[in-house]
C-alpha cells in the first residue's frame, strides 16, 4: 500500500509544481455581439485558461440564440452577460434546470432608459424631464426612435409613449429595425450636433463613446410597468425602466464537471463604473476587445484576484504583483 | 525583444522609429509573456520570425502604422467628406424615398376590394393564363384570411418600386455593357462587389449622410442587390445575338440606333426577361434584410419571429415571403412566355 501513495504524492507535487492546473477540460463561453460582453468574455476566457488550465472556446452568439442552444443541446456551458429581461424565456429555462444562474456580472445592473445627448442637454436643460420633451417636440427633432420590433423594450416604449400622450404632442414615435441602426443614429446625430431623443441602455460603448443624458420619465413602479411590458395593457402608466438583471448563467452539467469553474463565475462580476471605464479607454485608443481585457486585467489585479481560488491566484502570481 | 527590432537599428532609423514613440495597448500576448516570466516568451518565437505585417512592424519600430490604423484612417476619411457625398447623394436619392412612401401609401390606402380584384386582373392581362391568375387570386386571399394582408402589400410596394426602378436602370447600364468592351471591363468588378458586399457595410455609413428614418436606405440597399442581374442578362443577351443576322442588318445599311431597337434589343428578349425575373426575385430575397433598417413589411414579421424565438410567426411570415415569390415568378414567367411567343414569325 505504501508505494502507491508515494507515487500519488509525488505525481501531485509535479502538477502542483508544473502548471498547478491540471484537473479542468474543455470549457465553451459565449462571446455576444456587444461590447461589455466582449470585454467579459475575453477576461473570463484568460483567468479560465491561465488561472484553472481550461481550453477555453469563445462561440459567437447572441442572447436568444444561445439560450435556445443551451435549451436544447446543453451547449454552450457559459451564458455570460445575459441581460434577462430581454428574453422571455430565460426564467422558464431556470425553472426547468436548463440552466444554473450564478451571479450578477454587471453588479450594478444595466441600465435602460430614454436618452438626449448631453449637448442638447445643455442648450436646453428643460429636456431632461419627458414633461419638457413633449412642451417642445421640435427640439428633440419630434421624434422617438424606438428598440426593434421583437426586443421587449419596444413594447414598454410604446405604452409608455401612449401613457404620456406622446402622439397629441407631437413626438412620433420611429421603430428602428434593428439595435446597429439604432446606434448609427446615435452617432450620426453627434456628427451634426442634430437633435436625438430615444432608447438605448448601459453600459455600452455606444454611451461610453457618446455622452447622453438620462431623460426623467417618471419613478419606477413595478405595477406599471409589468402592464406596460403586456403589448395589450389596457391603461398603461409611466414608470421608468428597472434596473436590468446582467447575470451569468451556466448549463447545469458544468457544475458537476467544473465546480472550480463555476465557482470563479459567480464571484466574477464588474461595476458599472469599471466596465464604462474600460470600454471609454477602449474607444479612445481604437482598441480590440482582447486589449480592453488586458487594460482591465493589468489596471484592476485587486478586483479580480478576488475571484479566483487560491490555486489559481498562484498561477497568475507574476500578474498580481 | 520584438522581432526585426534588428533591421531597423541596422538601417539607421532607430532614432526616427523611437521620436514617435506613444503608450500603445498592451496585447494578450505580451500580457501572456509577463504572467509566464521572460524566459517563455523568448521561446514563443521560435519557429523563424513572423510575417513583417504591420502590426509585428509597429512592435519593432513605433513610426509604422498599426493595422487598426488603416481602419481609423478610412473612418476619418469618410467623416470628413460627408458633407460633400451628402450634399450631391441626398437631392439625388430624394425621389426614391417620395416613390417608396408613395407606393405604400397607395398599396395600404387602397381598400381590399379594389385592390384584390385589380392584382387579379392585372395578372390576367399579363399573363393571359386561368391557372397563373387562379393562383395569384387564391395566394391574395390567402394573405387576407390570415390577417397578414397589409404586411404583404407592404412588401409587394417595395418589390414593385425597387424592380421597376431597377430595371429602368439596369437596362440602359447592360445596353451600354454590351456597346463597349472597356464598359464591360469596369462595369463586372463593380457588379461582383454589389453582390457580395456586405448590406449592412454600406448602409450604416448611409445613415450617417441621410436620416435614418428615410425609406430611401432600405430602397437602395434592395437596388444595389437586384440590379445585377438585369444587368448582366441585358449585356449578355445583346452579345448573343447570331453575328450573321448583323450582318444582314448592316447590309440593309440600319444605323446603330436601328439595330439595335430593331434587331438586337427584340432577340435579346428573353434573356433579358430572365434578367427582370431573377431581378424580382433578388428584391424579395432582400426583403428581410431591408426590414433591418426599418422597411415595413414581412421581414418585420421574420425579425420579431426570430428574436422572440416565436417560431410560428417567423415561419408564416417567411413562408409569406415565398408565397409572394411564387406568384411574382409565375406572373412574370408567364408573361415572358407571351412575349417570346409574340416575337416568332408566323
Amino acid at each position: 500500500m505504501k508505494a502507491p501513495i508515494h507515487v500519488l504524492a509525488a505525481g501531485a507535487a509535479c502538477l502542483a509544481a508544473g502548471a498547478a492546473h491540471a484537473e479542468c477540460g474543455d470549457v465553451s463561453i459565449t462571446e455576444m455581439d456587444w461590447a461589455s460582453s466582449a470585454v467579459v468574455t475575453e477576461v473570463a476566457s484568460f483567468l479560465m485558461t491561465n488561472g484553472y488550465g481550461c481550453t477555453v472556446q469563445a462561440v459567437p452568439s447572441s442572447i436568444t440564440p444561445a439560450l435556445a442552444s443551451v435549451a436544447e443541446t446543453g451547449e454552450p456551458d457559459i451564458l455570460t452577460e445575459l441581460w434577462t429581461n430581454s428574453s422571455p424565456v430565460y426564467e422558464e429555462l431556470l425553472a426547468d434546470g436548463k440552466l444554473m444562474e450564478l451571479g450578477h456580472v454587471l453588479s450594478d445592473g444595466g441600465v435602460e432608459a430614454w436618452w438626449i445627448p448631453a449637448y442638447l442637454a445643455e442648450a436646453h436643460p428643460e429636456l431632461a424631464t419627458v414633461e419638457g420633451i413633449l412642451a417642445n417636440p421640435e427640439l428633440v427633432g419630434g421624434r422617438f426612435h424606438d428598440c426593434p420590433a421583437g426586443w421587449a423594450c419596444a413594447v414598454v416604449n410604446s405604452n409608455v409613449l401612449r401613457a404620456v400622450g406622446a402622439a397629441e404632442a407631437g413626438l412620433d414615435r420611429f421603430q428602428h429595425g434593428s439595435g446597429e441602426t439604432l446606434a448609427a443614429a446615435i452617432a450620426a446625430a453627434y456628427e451634426d450636433e442634430a437633435p436625438w431623443l430615444g432608447y438605448y441602455w448601459a453600459p455600452t460603448s455606444v454611451l461610453g463613446r457618446y455622452p447622453m443624458v438620462q431623460v426623467e420619465v417618471a419613478d419606477f413602479d413595478a405595477e406599471a410597468h409589468a402592464c406596460n411590458a403586456d403589448p395589450d395593457c389596457p391603461e398603461p402608466e409611466p414608470s421608468a425602466f428597472p434596473t436590468a438583471k446582467v447575470v451569468t448563467a451556466v448549463a447545469p452539467s458544468l457544475a458537476e464537471r467544473e465546480p472550480e469553474v463555476v465557482a470563479f463565475l459567480s464571484r466574477m462580476s464588474f461595476t458599472n463604473e469599471q466596465m464604462n471605464e474600460v470600454l471609454a479607454w477602449q474607444d479612445a485608443n481604437g482598441a480590440s476587445y482582447e486589449e480592453a481585457a488586458v487594460y482591465f486585467l493589468t489596471n484592476y489585479p485587486d478586483t479580480w484576484s478576488g475571484w479566483l481560488s487560491d490555486e489559481a491566484r498562484g498561477a497568475l502570481s507574476a500578474l498580481l504583483q | 525583444m520584438a522581432a526585426y527590432e534588428g533591421l531597423f537599428d541596422a538601417l539607421g532609423l532607430r532614432d526616427w522609429c523611437d521620436a514617435g514613440k506613444v503608450e500603445a495597448p498592451m496585447s494578450m500576448a505580451q500580457l501572456l509573456a509577463r504572467s509566464r516570466g521572460g524566459e517563455e516568451a523568448a521561446g514563443a518565437e521560435g519557429g523563424g520570425p513572423p510575417f513583417p505585417s504591420l502590426d509585428v512592424l509597429h512592435a519593432a519600430c513605433d513610426r509604422i502604422w498599426q493595422s487598426r490604423d488603416l481602419a481609423a484612417a478610412v473612418e476619418r476619411n469618410f467623416l470628413s467628406m460627408r458633407g460633400e457625398l451628402k450634399l450631391v447623394l441626398d437631392p439625388l436619392t430624394q425621389p426614391l424615398s417620395w416613390l417608396l412612401d408613395g407606393a405604400l401609401h397607395v398599396f395600404q390606402a387602397a381598400p381590399w376590394w379594389a385592390m384584390i380584384p385589380l392584382l387579379v386582373a392585372l395578372t390576367w392581362l399579363a399573363a393571359r393564363s386561368r391557372p397563373v391568375t387562379l393562383l395569384v387570386a387564391c395566394v391574395l386571399l390567402f394573405f387576407a384570411v390570415i390577417d397578414h394582408y397589409e404586411v404583404a402589400m407592404q412588401t409587394l410596394a417595395i418589390v414593385f418600386v425597387c424592380t421597376t426602378l431597377s430595371v429602368l436602370l439596369g437596362v440602359p447600364v447592360g445596353i451600354g455593357m454590351s456597346r463597349s468592351d472597356a464598359a464591360r471591363r469596369l462595369a463586372v468588378p463593380v457588379l461582383d462587389l454589389l453582390q457580395t458586399l456586405p448590406t449592412f457595410v454600406y448602409l450604416i455609413p448611409l445613415i450617417f449622410l441621410f436620416s435614418v428614418t428615410e425609406s430611401k436606405l432600405y430602397g437602395i440597399a434592395i437596388i444595389l442587390y437586384a440590379i445585377v442581374p438585369v444587368i448582366r442578362l441585358t449585356d449578355l443577351g445583346i452579345r448573343l445575338v447570331d453575328r450573321d443576322v448583323i450582318e444582314a442588318a448592316d447590309a440593309f445599311g440600319m444605323t446603330r440606333g436601328q439595330k439595335l431597337w430593331r434587331v438586337q434589343l427584340p432577340l435579346a428578349l428573353p434573356n433579358i426577361m430572365a434578367g427582370v425575373n431573377q431581378t424580382i426575385m433578388m428584391s424579395l430575397a432582400m426583403v428581410v434584410i431591408a426590414s433591418l433598417v426599418s422597411a415595413p413589411g414581412l421581414g418585420v414579421l421574420v425579425l420579431r419571429g426570430i428574436r422572440n424565438l416565436e417560431l410560428g410567426t417567423g415561419i408564416v411570415a417567411g413562408l409569406g415571403i415565398v408565397l409572394l415569390a411564387v406568384i411574382l415568378d409565375r406572373v412574370s414567367k408567364a408573361a415572358l412566355g407571351r412575349v417570346d411567343k409574340s416575337q416568332q414569325p408566323r
